[in-house]
């Protein structure tokens, strides 16, 4: 198994987010582990990229990195053109605030808020205001307008993870990222979620960055990355299950 | 299962720590007067023992009678009786002893000691028999004739004097300068804790002490091979009618017993305030395991699966309660020695002067503090243990939702039933004559306390949303989430704030009390005193100013009337009463009692002047005679020829200065009232009567407003004693919050991960738990001054006919701790906010 050096890489101008010579460490000397090794990629706007690879290959911290969520060891890491290395803990916050939506795995939402809040609540911490009409549009694209005033615990895990991604969707972020966004969630929960997603990019125009292990959740993406041991071993450019699976394979061989 | 609970322990100690503290810091506090008094009592103690060593039998009067203070005092004896003494057998040596008031001055002309609220200022008699004489001298010689005097080597030390200087002494008589022949030691001490000591010839001591020719008491050694009972036996035959004889060991008891009488009630006051400390610490203790047992559930289900059973799980978390409370009851024990010393500085600080003597540790100390820290926690950890024990095998794990359990019908009706019972027993407490009036009030304040805890959840949601709206408008989110947050479990949040509220509501209802009680005070001043200027000694019952001063003042042309006011201690029916005595015509023309029968010009030496409520309740008319026993005189029949409405200034009797002077051999006036002559202005009158009282250094010349500011100053200070007692009460309150913010934030920990990553700045993260901590604070805050103010409106009510006539609100006093509540409630979120802020977001997003 080689790994792909820079050029090979396909480096599009038109990036909403870019990696370079990403350096991630946990831990020091000789207990360190590397989980990034000098990553270099970037995310084109307006795509659905997949990241996969074997658990501990680095793809979450990845994910967490480009999302401003863990500080790098080394290198750079830019959100369209802004490098997160030069911004401090709160202009981060500012930043994931403003111009990041998030899908988790689970704890999506505030358990005390109804769906409404959960779905504004990025924009009511920036004290923005709430463009009534792409509320409507989102909440009605996801289904969720007679779950408006409920509160996450009377809602189902799909309705809740459809709230999530209106969250993501309601302040039109410049990236929306998704950590394992249907590893919770029985298979038809699932497929409605990815199929929102993959709405979001099409019918809206946003960029998605979606983790996951499942090949069939990856097939829903433009582009698929496969990571091992912190790099890139494969760039994937219109997957479908059975050339990801291919590629899987391939790795594990 | 013990092993589980151990581990438990061991895992979760410092979710415990902040319960442990709270019960710690009770516990010291009541180990704390525990030492304090028992110390006092062992310095005390040997304190009589040492002064009456060497007395074999003692022969004093018979008469005695008790005052309101509890201290007795007792008449004098003939000093003729020395010699049938002397002549009876057995009797080795005897010595007539002679004791008062004498207060030095010191070089700058200010008066040493404060016999109003420190240690007394003594005058005594010397006695050459050695046996009978405790002091030692350690410099010059004993004293001889009218101008020589020994003083203890702390007011030498203090003076300074030394032997061969002139010292001011202030005496019965006018202020008298001696000079100094010898400094003596007590015993090895300076001084006999702290009191000074002016030591006469026997003579002199009767001159300016007492009266010639008589002896307070008459010591007595026995001879060799005489037990001192046979001696007393022996005595007691040989003097007579009205005179007895005791041994010195039986007066070594009585001291004690009368100190420890005294001690006994200085104990339940602090008793009380460490009451409230574990009261209020209970409150934390509940919610801490309440808290611990929610967060274990899943645990409890587990150990339940596998089949233990609810006693044992009842069981394992009782025990960790009894484990927790020992741990900090043993420290809080440890403490408590501290605590002692703390209480004592803070009372030195307050003018209590007490003296030092080696620390007692009482084994009383040790059991009932151990059994008291451990059984509160116990007890207030039954209820969450038992709610443990009831949990499903299978118990579904969720995350904490919003809490309604705290809204039920049945708290309701269980709540207002409480309530109406501990405001009928307050209310017969106040109002009402129960047996014992201390612990029905204090069984109704409990009551009334935990009713409004156990209501508190029912209030809370209506709080939170007239507080909570406004707040989230103005802050944004963080501000919705403290509100949300707040309300998610109404019974812990209103756990936490009642324990708040307790502090709170005894600080605002005796703010009440006290403010009244100087509004009072100046209304009765304002209504009854026509005169100008008030002279005041600062004592009350033992020494004062001497009777020739207010003649001095009659004198001055720039003084229309001066009156000394005298206050004797006497019995009537048995109970111990203050008689005033006053010069009738002169007092009148400057303080308005409000005659309502009678003329004072009636009151003659066999005569008396009783308040008309007093009367109407013994039955007393104008012309009855009533028989009135005092120490020097006996059981005299006095004739009620005056009775008046206004208590305040002369309470309950006053007689005439004839009257006064027949029954109390020594006379002080306490306080001087002065009218001014119309021909002179307020500052010329004022300058005279100043430079008259120049010679007395323990006269104070005060305006009506200094007069009223020194009565609001007493009341203040033994305020600022119970304010610094209740802030433990706070302070745990305080703790209490912190440790509730402190477990919930572990709770929400990956919903504040959550809102980390979405982009909740840590500044809002903080505000958000700061403002949750103020909105806790709040609630606590405005359920005590609820409470507060209707314990203090029903105080000052209940004693409307003992002189508060004035209903006073202190709002400013009451905003005030309302701002502090608020700042304090900021103060408890620092840590948790800040811990809340730190969160590794990854890390709490990922929990579990």
């Amino acid at each position: 198994m080689v790994a792909l050096t820079d050029s090979e890489i396909y480096l599009t101008t038109n990036a909403a987010a870019r990696a370079e010579k990403a350096l991630k460490e946990f831990g020091s000397g000789d207990t360190s582990v590397v989980a990034l090794d000098h990553v270099t990629m970037s995310v084109e706007a307006e795509r659905f990229t997949a990241i996969m690879g074997p658990s501990g290959s680095g793809k979450s911290t990845l994910l967490h990195c480009l999302a401003g969520l863990e500080p790098l060891t080394g290198g750079s890491m830019y959100i369209g053109d802004t490098d997160l290395v030069s911004l401090s803990d709160s202009e981060l916050t500012v930043l994931r605030r403003d111009r990041i939506g998030f899908v988790f795995q689970t704890f999506n939402l505030v358990p005390t808020m109804t769906a409404e809040r959960n779905i504004t609540l990025q924009l009511r911490l920036g004290r923005h205001p709430i463009d009534r009409a792409w509320f409507d549009t989102v909440v009605d694209e996801l289904g969720l307008r007679d779950r408006l005033h409920h509160r996450p615990s009377e809602l189902s895990g799909g309705q809740q993870q459809r709230v999530a991604v209106a969250r993501a969707l309601i302040n039109r972020p410049d990236i929306i990222f998704a950590d394992e966004p249907t590893g919770n969630l029985d298979s038809s929960s699932g497929q409605e979620v990815l199929g929102f997603l993959r709405q979001a990019v099409d019918n809206f125009g946003q960029t998605v960055v979606m983790v996951t292990h499942d090949p069939g959740a990856a097939a829903h993406a433009d582009r698929v990355i496969f990571l091992v041991d912190g790099r890139i071993v494969h760039d994937l450019d219109g997957p479908n299950v059975d050339s990801i699976l291919g590629q899987l394979r391939r790795l594990e061989a | 299962m013990i092993r589980i609970t151990l581990e438990n322990l061991l895992a979760r100690r410092f979710r415990l720590i902040s319960t442990a503290i709270s019960v710690l810091i009770g516990v010291a506090f009541l180990a704390g007067t525990f030492v304090l008094t028992d110390t006092l009592g062992a310095t005390f103690d040997d304190l009589f023992a040492e002064v009456n060593e060497g007395i074999d039998v003692e022969i004093r009067s018979a008469e005695e009678i008790t005052t309101e203070f509890g201290v007795p005092v007792r008449g004098r004896i003939d000093e003729a009786i020395l010699d049938d003494v002397l002549a009876a057998p057995g009797v080795e040596a005897a010595a007539g002893a002679v004791f008062g008031y004498a207060q030095f001055v010191d070089p700058d002309g200010s008066p040493m000691g404060n016999p109003g609220q420190g240690a007394p200022t003594y005058g005594f008699s010397w006695t050459d028999v050695d046996e009978l004489n405790p002091t030692n001298l350690v410099d010059g010689r004993s004293p001889a004739g009218p101008d020589e005097v020994v003083i203890d080597a702390m007011t030498a030390n203090d003076g300074p004097f030394a032997v061969g200087d002139t010292v001011t002494i202030l005496l019965e008589g006018p202020p008298q300068r001696f000079e100094i022949v010898g400094v003596a030691k007590f015993g090895r001490a300076d001084s006999p804790l702290g009191a000074s000591m002016a030591i006469f010839d026997l003579d002199t001591a009767q001159q300016v002490l007492a009266e010639p020719g008589m002896f307070d008491a008459i010591d007595i050694v026995a001879a060799d091979g005489v037990t001192a009972d046979d001696l007393r036996d022996t005595l007691a035959a040989v003097v007579p009618d009205g005179v007895e004889a005791i041994t010195g060991d039986q007066l070594t008891e009585e001291g004690q017993n009368a100190v420890g009488d005294a001690l006994s009630f200085f104990n339940t006051f602090m008793l009380i305030f460490a009451a409230v400390a574990l009261f209020v610490a209970s409150f934390i203790i509940y919610n801490t395991f309440s808290i611990l047992v929610v967060q274990r559930t899943k645990e409890m289900a587990l150990l339940r699966a596998l089949g233990a059973h609810r006693h044992q799980i009842l069981g394992a978390i009782l025990l960790e309660a009894v484990i927790v409370g020992i741990v900090a009851s043993v420290l809080g024990l440890v403490a408590g020695i501290g605590v002692a010393s703390l209480l004592k500085g803070l009372l030195a600080a307050l003018g209590m002067a007490i003296p030092s003597g080696p620390v007692v540790f009482a084994s009383r100390t040790i059991w009932v503090s151990l059994l008291v820290g451990v059984g509160v926690t116990a007890i207030a950890a039954l209820a969450p243990s038992r709610r443990a024990s009831t949990v499903a095998p299978m118990a579904a794990i969720r995350e904490v939702e919003v809490d309604e359990s705290g809204r039920s019908t049945i708290r309701m009706f269980a709540g207002l039933a409480l309530l109406a019972t501990g405001l009928a027993v307050l209310m017969w407490g106040l109002f009402g004559d129960p047996p014992d009036t201390l612990a029905a009030i204090g069984g109704g304040v409990v009551f009334v306390f935990l009713a409004v805890a156990a209501l508190g959840p029912i209030a809370a949601l209506p709080f939170s949303q007239v507080v909570g709206r406004p707040l989230a408008r103005w802050r944004g989110v963080p501000g919705e989430l403290a509100q949300e947050n707040a309300m998610r479990n109404p019974k812990r949040t209103s756990t936490t704030a009642a324990a708040l509220m307790i502090g709170v509501g005894l600080v605002a209802s005796i703010s009440i009390f006290a403010e009244s009680a100087k509004a009072s005070i100046n209304k009765i001043i304002d209504d009854a005193f026509i005169g100008d200027l008030v002279i005041d000694s600062g004592s009350f019952g033992f020494g004062g100013l001497s009777p020739e001063l207010a003649a001095d003042l009659n004198e001055l042309p720039e003084v229309d009337a001066a009156s000394g006011v005298r206050i004797g201690f006497a019995e009537i029916d048995g109970e111990p009463q203050t008689i005033y005595g006053v010069d009738p015509p002169t007092m009148l023309s400057i303080v308005d009692v409000g005659i309502s029968e009678g003329d004072v010009g009636d009151l003659h030496s066999a005569e008396l002047a009783v308040h008309d409520d007093y009367a109407a309740e013994q039955g007393w008319e104008i012309g009855d005679t009533v028989d009135i026993a005092f120490a020097q005189t006996g059981v005299r029949p006095l004739t009620v020829t005056v009775l008046y409405t206004k208590s305040e200034l002369t309470g309950n009797f006053f007689m005439g200065n004839e009257a006064f002077e027949a029954n109390y051999p020594d006379v002080f006036d306490f306080q001087v009232f002065v009218r001014r002559s119309a021909d002179f202005t307020s500052e010329q009158a004022r300058t005279a009567v100043e430079a008259a009282a120049a010679d007395y250094a323990n006269a104070e010349v005060q305006d009506l407003e200094q007069y009223k500011q020194t009565q609001a100053d007493q009341i203040n200070q033994l305020l600022g004693l119970i304010y610094a007692l209740l802030a433990l009460a706070i302070l745990i309150a305080l703790i209490g919050i912190a440790n509730t913010l402190a477990l919930s934030i572990l709770e929400r920990t990956h919903e504040l991960g959550l809102l980390r990553a979405v982009g909740m700045t840590r500044r809002q993260l903080r505000t958000a738990v700061r403002w949750e901590s103020v909105l806790i604070a709040l609630l606590g805050t405005s359920l005590g001054a609820g409470v507060g103010l209707f314990f203090g409106w029903a105080m000052v009510r209940a004693l409307r006919d003992d002189g508060f006539t004035e209903l006073q609100i202190p709002i400013s006093q009451l905003v005030i701790v309302l701002v502090v509540a608020v700042a304090a409630g900021v103060l408890a979120a620092t840590q948790p906010a800040r811990r809340a802020a730190n969160l590794d977001i990854l890390k709490a997003i990922g929990t579990e």
